[in-house]
């Protein structure tokens, strides 16, 4: 657990179908490092309320991955865990805090080098907000 | 059930905007159903607050409960130590929630979260539709089950009216069908549209919000 004290990580919420098994392929890649994997049986088991919770608990972001959309596991998961971190983008905007803290990608079992490009190009962008 | 909609963030952090210790309280019956002021709501808006007060640097604690419900007193006892104890309560209730809450703790500052809009049912998730106005004196029977009193929107008993085209209404012909044409095509259905021949008599509003505030009294059943 030492591991997860500051400065703040990125937490990654993998559909177990696609993202995770992507993720296994490159686990102990350097721009995972920084990133807490949480593993999903579906993304559409991402709440709006448990991203929020996430921000508060100290993640500097929240990375969604589930199957590209005409191809989920469960047809609709995708769609769904979509519409929820818009939905929670629309709160953090309310908050006044920057929206893009929160993402949706999607990334098929096989993607595992677009896995990692996400991962960088996400942590890029919350760096530059910090020194922005 | 009652169905609401959550009040937008700005007119709630408005309202809070004095206290610094909110308790944002739930309920867990028919605004749960209809998605606006249950448990996960509750936590999502307590965390946006939280997530607002941190961005502006401000010291408050919002604190988050959800009853099962808020339109009766006992439910209240678990949650009276943390209501005690805040400058405000955001209800998540419907009106009659919010309101009651107020009654049951007379001390406390009880703000509404919610606008209540209407009776109605869940068409599908995420899209509730009315159905039911609280007129007191349900007239139905008449109509093939359909209620002209809510359906339509100019409740007319004696209708249709002439804003009806193509099964809808003109008050908005993209979203509400014409009462009267489900009342019609429900009644043919049922082999029962010559009824449509009768006049209505003219209906009592009094046992409805018109003759004030409703009560009930159920001698038979008070303790």
């Amino acid at each position: 657990m030492s591991a997860r004290v500051a400065p703040a990580r990125i937490t990654a919420l993998l559909c177990e179908n696609s993202a995770w098994k992507a993720y296994l392929d490159v686990a102990g890649a350097p721009e995972l490092a920084g990133i807490d994997v949480v593993r999903l049986p579906c993304s559409g088991k991402t709440e709006t309320g448990l991203v929020l919770r996430m921000l508060e608990a100290g993640s500097r972001g929240v990375l969604v991955v589930g199957c590209p959309k005409e191809n989920c596991e469960y047809v609709r998961g995708s769609d769904r865990a979509d519409r929820r971190v818009a939905s929670a983008r629309a709160a953090l905007a309310e908050a006044g805090v920057r929206a893009d803290r929160v993402r949706m990608e999607f990334v098929s079992s096989v993607e595992s080098h677009r896995l990692l490009a996400v991962a960088r190009d996400f942590a890029a962008s919350l760096d530059k907000e910090a020194t922005t | 059930m009652i169905t609401a909609t959550r009040k937008p963030f700005a007119e709630i952090a408005a309202l809070l905007e004095p206290f610094d210790r909110v308790l944002v309280l739930g309920c867990g019956t028919c605004v749960t159903v209809c998605m606006a002021g249950g448990e996960k709501e509750v936590g999502i808006l307590a965390s946006t607050l939280r997530l607002a007060d941190r961005e502006k640097g401000r010291k408050r604690e919002v604190l988050e409960a959800t009853i099962e419900r808020q339109c009766d007193r006992e439910f209240f006892d678990v949650v009276r130590e943390k209501i005690e104890a805040a400058d405000a309560v955001l209800s998540m209730a419907c009106g009659v929630g919010a309101q009651f809450a107020g009654e049951v703790f007379p001390d406390a500052m009880v703000l509404p979260g919610l606008d209540t809009k209407f009776y109605g049912t869940t068409l599908e998730q995420g899209v509730w539709s009315e159905r039911c106005s609280g007129c007191g004196t349900c007239v139905i029977a008449d109509f093939g089950g359909v209620c002209p009193v809510t359906r339509c929107s100019k409740s007319l008993l004696n209708g249709p009216c002439g804003g009806s085209a193509d099964g809808k209404c003109e008050v908005d012909p993209k979203t509400i069908d014409c009462g009267w044409q489900l009342i019609y095509d429900r009644m043919t259905r049922l082999g029962i549209a010559d009824r449509l021949e009768k006049v209505q008599p003219l209906k009592d509003w009094s046992t409805g919000h018109h003759g004030g505030p409703g009560k009930i009294v159920r001698e038979d059943a008070k303790l």
